[in-house]
């Protein structure tokens, strides 16, 4: 269970002060898809980047399963990104000179996952997202864009986290695969049970989740 | 795979920018480890010479030298009395006699010529007959061994061509003759001459190459004090110093221990200066040495730093993945190790290969930009004496210069390049330095990218 509290975000720039996320507040359950809308600029990746521990809110607080996290340490939040967390990029950000399935077992690597179950954990996520084995060793630039997003997805969800946050997922993918990766997220949300904001544009995309929230000038609402 | 294991792969991810930096480094490598095989070969020949060469002084009595002038014979217990002083390891003394015409059954083989006449022949000998023939100079010595590598003789280097040296505490009537005095005189070994009525055998010829040194003879020094009734009188005495170092010390112990009685002569500045070019090879392959060390460490840094910049993103998402700094930090050092353990191979085989030539190029053209210092330097038993119609330096006097040093000279190009376990542990020192140098700004810099830039830059 994920719940979000009064959340706040300020960038000081040479135009002054940017609200980038102001007072966000929301849950999400186990299992749960929810869906981020909001334009250019609204602050959807700063309240990602914030969900994700990749950076430190100004004010607020995150909670995950009982846990507090906003006051994480450096070395807390590194681990907290290893093991409860997965991350979906658009651009989908797989190590270049790695092959598809040494790009799994690097998520499997930092959560500390055991040593002798990382072949079989990366080859289970391969076939959950439907690679065949021939793609396991196959490297990034070997692969289609959707096949290297499935990739991004079986490293996201390897090490079983609670929290799965995806930016634009199918921002580079044509609309038949952007359907197909938002289908294979909800899936493995519903088999891991694990929670899943995904930031989108597309209002289709959108569509699919269980819920959606709209983000404009960092304000969250959400959408009946 | 681990960061270790992902930075050595990191390494060959780009095959021409790698083969790059490895030959790059190799080369800075190879230049510091030629630098420092050349720093330790002239390093050992500074030494080698300081403690073999240049490191004697001449002791005459006061106002003689080489037959000329005056003043008082010193003695036996005189010169024997120096070996006390402190880094004086042997003193070889010499008698410097005349054998004329009524003394001797032998021939000059030297005219007085018209230096003979202009000088008076030197010590008994000349005259003033341009023609006339000037007496035999005979040395008496008591290290025969030393006097056929040169000092006795007018300071040139006299090799034993036939026969033996005598003991050192000979008394025997017995003598190593010059090559020209030899044939003048149709003497072999085992020939005899008679010298002040005794009869005297040939043991050994000698060729010191020059007519000077070559119209003398050996002998014992007892015999000859006995012989020329100049008991326990000495004309001159080679002290030599253990180093080049103390002989400035020495030198003024015995001036201090003999008094004015003696004059004391040494060729430590001429050595010196002769050594100066060497010096300057060792300072020039110490700076080399650090200067390509440092150098390469900026290479790798200036690489890393490139290589670090070009993954920022994925420096990011190894941090959004749960990658601590250590271990991004860890897998950039792996990737600049395996440049430079890379480097420092082909480098040390490189540096290895070109140490010689280049150690003999330096000190080839460190020995050429150097002048050489001229004039005459004397020997003990050197000095005016010779004859002859035209100007030729005398050779006892120029034979210093011409035979030791120069032959210093030219050991210089002839120096012995090595490779000691000093060498590998440089190498591999001189790898973990660069190694660590060039890849701690990609380490700062690592440490401060922060992983929400992966977002940002979506």
């Amino acid at each position: 269970m994920l719940n979000v509290e009064k959340l706040s975000k300020t960038f000081k720039t040479e135009g002054g002060e940017v609200h980038a996320v102001r007072d966000v507040t929301f849950h999400a359950a186990d299992g749960e898809v929810v869906a981020i809308i909001g334009a250019s600029g609204s602050g959807k990746s700063t309240l990602l980047s914030l969900l994700g521990l990749l950076d430190a809110p100004d004010a607020g607080s995150i909670e995950m399963n009982g846990t507090q996290l906003a006051n994480l340490d450096s070395g807390g939040r590194t681990k907290y990104r290893a093991r409860e967390v997965g991350f979906v990029f658009q651009a989908f950000n797989l190590i270049p000179n790695l092959s598809a399935k040494e790009n799994i077992k690097l998520a499997l690597e930092f959560s500390n996952w055991p040593k002798n179950d990382r072949d079989a954990r990366a080859d289970a996520m391969l076939a959950m997202v439907g690679l065949d084995a021939n793609k396991a060793s196959r490297r990034p630039n070997k692969l289609s864009g959707g096949e290297q997003q499935r990739v991004a997805i079986a490293r996201a969800f390897a090490a079983q986290p609670q929290l799965i946050l995806a930016d634009e997922p199918t921002g580079s993918l044509d609309k038949a695969t952007g359907q197909k990766i938002v289908q294979l997220l909800r899936e493995a949300a519903n088999t891991q049970k694990t929670t899943v904001l995904v930031v989108t544009h597309d209002e289709k995309i959108a569509n699919q989740a269980d819920r959606r929230l709209e983000i404009e000038d960092g304000a969250l609402t959400e959408i009946a | 795979m681990n960061a270790l294991r992902r930075g050595v792969r990191n390494a060959f991810r780009n095959a021409m920018r790698s083969v790059g930096v490895v030959v790059i480094l190799a080369v800075a490598i190879a230049l510091s480890i030629s630098m420092l095989i050349a720093r330790d070969a002239v390093n050992a020949k500074i030494s080698s010479v300081r403690s073999s060469t240049g490191n004697t002084i001449s002791v005459s009595p006061a106002g003689f030298f080489g037959g000329q002038g005056g003043g008082t014979a010193l003695t036996t217990a005189q010169i024997t009395g120096l070996l006390s002083i402190p880094n004086v390891t042997a003193v070889q003394a010499q008698l410097s006699e005349r054998l004329t015409s009524t003394q001797t059954n032998l021939t000059s083989p030297t005219t007085a010529g018209s230096l003979g006449a202009r000088f008076g022949g030197g010590f008994g000998g000349g005259g003033t007959p341009t023609t006339s023939a000037l007496s035999i100079r005979v040395i008496g010595t008591n290290s025969p061994g030393n006097s056929l590598v040169g000092g006795a003789n007018g300071g040139g280097t006299e090799k034993l061509t036939s026969g033996v040296a005598f003991s050192p505490t000979s008394t025997a009537d017995v003598a190593i003759v010059g090559t020209t005095l030899a044939t003048k005189n149709n003497l072999k070994v085992g020939s005899t001459f008679t010298a002040w009525g005794k009869t005297i055998t040939v043991v050994g010829l000698y060729d010191a190459g020059s007519t000077f040194a070559d119209s003398d003879a050996l002998m014992p020094l007892a015999t000859v004090q006995t012989l020329a009734a100049a008991t326990n009188q000495v004309t001159g005495a080679t002290v030599v110093v253990n180093n080049l170092n103390n002989v400035s010390g020495a030198a003024t112990a015995i001036t201090k221990k003999l008094g004015t009685a003696a004059d004391v002569t040494s060729t430590q500045a001429t050595v010196e200066s002769q050594l100066a070019p060497l010096n300057t090879v060792k300072t020039i392959s110490t700076y080399t040495l650090f200067g390509a060390v440092i150098g390469a460490a900026l290479i790798l840094l200036l690489s890393m730093l490139m290589i670090v910049r070009e993954r920022r993103r994925e420096i990011g998402v190894l941090k959004a993945l749960g990658a601590t700094n250590r271990s991004v930090v860890s897998q950039f050092i792996a990737e600049s190790t395996t440049f430079t353990v890379l480097g420092a191979a082909v480098g040390f085989i490189g540096g290895i290969l070109v140490s010689s030539p280049i150690t003999s190029a330096l000190v080839s053209a460190e020995s050429g930009s150097s002048s050489s210092p001229g004039g005459f330097v004397r020997g003990a038993g050197g000095g005016f004496g010779g004859g002859g119609s035209g100007f030729t330096p005398p050779s006892g006097a120029v034979t210093a210069g011409r035979f030791r040093f120069g032959g210093l000279s030219n050991t210089f190009s002839q120096l012995h390049t090595s490779v000691s376990w000093s060498t590998l542990i440089f190498a591999l020192v001189a790898a973990i330095v660069i190694a660590a140098l060039g890849s701690s700004v990609a380490s700062a810099t690592i440490t401060r990218i922060r992983p929400a830039e992966v977002l940002r830059s979506e």
